[in-house]
């Protein structure tokens, strides 16, 4: 995905000179719950508006942009659920929208390519996409849950459930990396794979290949570097408390 | 670029050569240096181990040049002429390029980082252009579906010996997967589509 010069986002940036330096933060407000037009208000303002923290908004915001944000204040517990509505909605994203077209490209480029090695294509990327898709499962079905059952227990100390089995240590040994076909993909398509006719489709496909990879890092820099750390903190947290 | 890089530096003055030392162990460029004072017995040192540069004070090639020329040529060296004297221009074109005494640190290390640059763009298109036959037998099997254990039986190899051509395959196509390097052994036609045992 292309960059654009990174700036370091601050509360008292206008949040559309925010989405103009890096269109791609549309996303990013649309996960969060955030319509556009944004006026000429502040980043702080229009998280106040959503009912969303704004060290949180620009944690996230300045991953987006390449740059590790430390907030002022940092994020708490409250931050849970802003931050699993976001992966929610990520995981929506991918599924529903971003995987269909690609998909769709895909049909059309080997449609229009007779070449006898375009018919494996289409099955990679589903075969691919798969894995893709039972590691958000796994996260939306076990990962998520979990989580915000251990929030609920922080914020409701009567209720001392016995504590479960699982650890987010887990959750991070389960993160694969499903990096590899993806590079894999763009080498074919850039590298090997045979051509006829299909310049436009191809080019396409490349593209939002690279977006899918940009949005996929910055997906998993947020569980690791963001969410990650928070539960193991409420982790000891009850672990101390008992 | 992260691979490790040997660097040979021929240059009698002690100030010199550990200074330019220095300056390198600074610098970002990993590297690992060895030296010499003059031009005796350097084949022998070369012969041990893969150098990819050579630094050197240009008067110990003035008597012996063609020597010089056969060894860089022999062991594909890119060379550095190391200058704090004025030496006749077209003598230091023998030089792929040439640093001096009073190059300030960054330019020394541009320098050597274009050359290195030079040496990983022709080592890459060397190593595109051929895999092994081994490596052809390995990716065939590997596209019809077999484990690492069943390509080593049928080939009367060990495991550990598939698993370094599956590495120098990955390395050389750019393909890591199984499945992608399917599509790539399909593509280059070494193996036929109906044959693949599951699509």
């Amino acid at each position: 995905m292309y960059q654009t010069t990174n700036i370091y986002l601050t509360p008292d940036l206008k949040m559309s000179v925010v989405l103009l330096n890096n269109p791609y933060l549309l996303h990013l407000i649309e996960h969060f719950g955030i319509n556009i037009p944004v006026y000429d208000k502040s980043v702080e303002v229009i998280c106040q508006e959503n009912n969303l923290s704004t060290a949180l908004f620009l944690t996230f915001a300045n991953l987006y942009n390449g740059v590790q944000y430390t907030p002022k204040t940092p994020l708490t517990y409250k931050d849970t659920q802003p931050i699993i509505n976001y992966l929610k909605n990520n995981h929506k994203f991918y599924t529903e929208e971003i995987y269909p077209t690609i998909l769709g490209t895909i049909k059309q480029m080997s449609d229009s390519n007779d070449h006898k090695e375009m018919a494996l294509v289409p099955k990679f990327f589903v075969d691919y996409f798969s894995e893709v898709a039972d590691h958000l499962n796994y996260e939306n079905k076990v990962v998520f849950p979990y989580i915000l059952d251990l929030y609920s227990r922080i914020t409701n100390v009567a209720n001392t459930r016995q504590q479960p089995e699982y650890s987010v240590k887990e959750y991070k040994e389960h993160h694969n990396d499903i990096e590899e076909k993806l590079n894999d993909f763009k080498s074919l398509l850039i590298k090997y794979l045979p051509y006829k006719e299909d310049r436009v489709l191809r080019r396409k496909l490349i593209l939002s290949l690279f977006e899918l990879e940009y949005d996929l890092n910055i997906h998993s820099q947020i569980e690791d570097l963001i969410l990650i750390p928070l539960v193991a903190k409420m982790e000891s947290h009850l672990h101390k408390s008992k | 670029m992260n691979r490790n890089i040997n660097i040979i530096v021929v240059e009698p003055s002690p100030l010199v050569s550990e200074g330019l030392a220095g300056i390198l162990q600074k610098s970002e460029i990993q590297c690992q240096i060895a030296f010499k004072s003059s031009l005796e017995d350097i084949e022998q040192i070369l012969a041990k181990k893969k150098y990819e540069i050579i630094i050197i004070n240009p008067l110990l090639t003035f008597s012996n040049s063609k020597t010089f020329s056969g060894i860089i040529t022999q062991f594909n060296l890119k060379s550095i002429g190391l200058i704090y004297a004025h030496f006749d221009p077209s003598h230091l074109q023998m030089f792929d390029a040439t640093i001096t005494v009073s190059d300030a640190s960054s330019t020394i290390i541009t320098t050597i980082n274009k050359l290195l640059t030079e040496l990983s763009q022709h080592g890459q298109n060397e190593l595109k252009e051929a895999l092994s036959k081994r490596e052809i037998d390995v990716l065939k099997l590997l596209a019809n579906g077999m484990s690492n254990k069943e390509i080593a039986d049928k080939l009367y190899i060990s495991t550990h010996t598939v698993i370094t051509h599956r590495k120098n395959l990955s390395h050389k196509t750019g393909i890591k997967s199984v499945s992608g390097l399917t599509i790539y052994a399909v593509v280059q036609k070494l193996v036929s589509i109906e044959t693949l045992s599951e699509l």
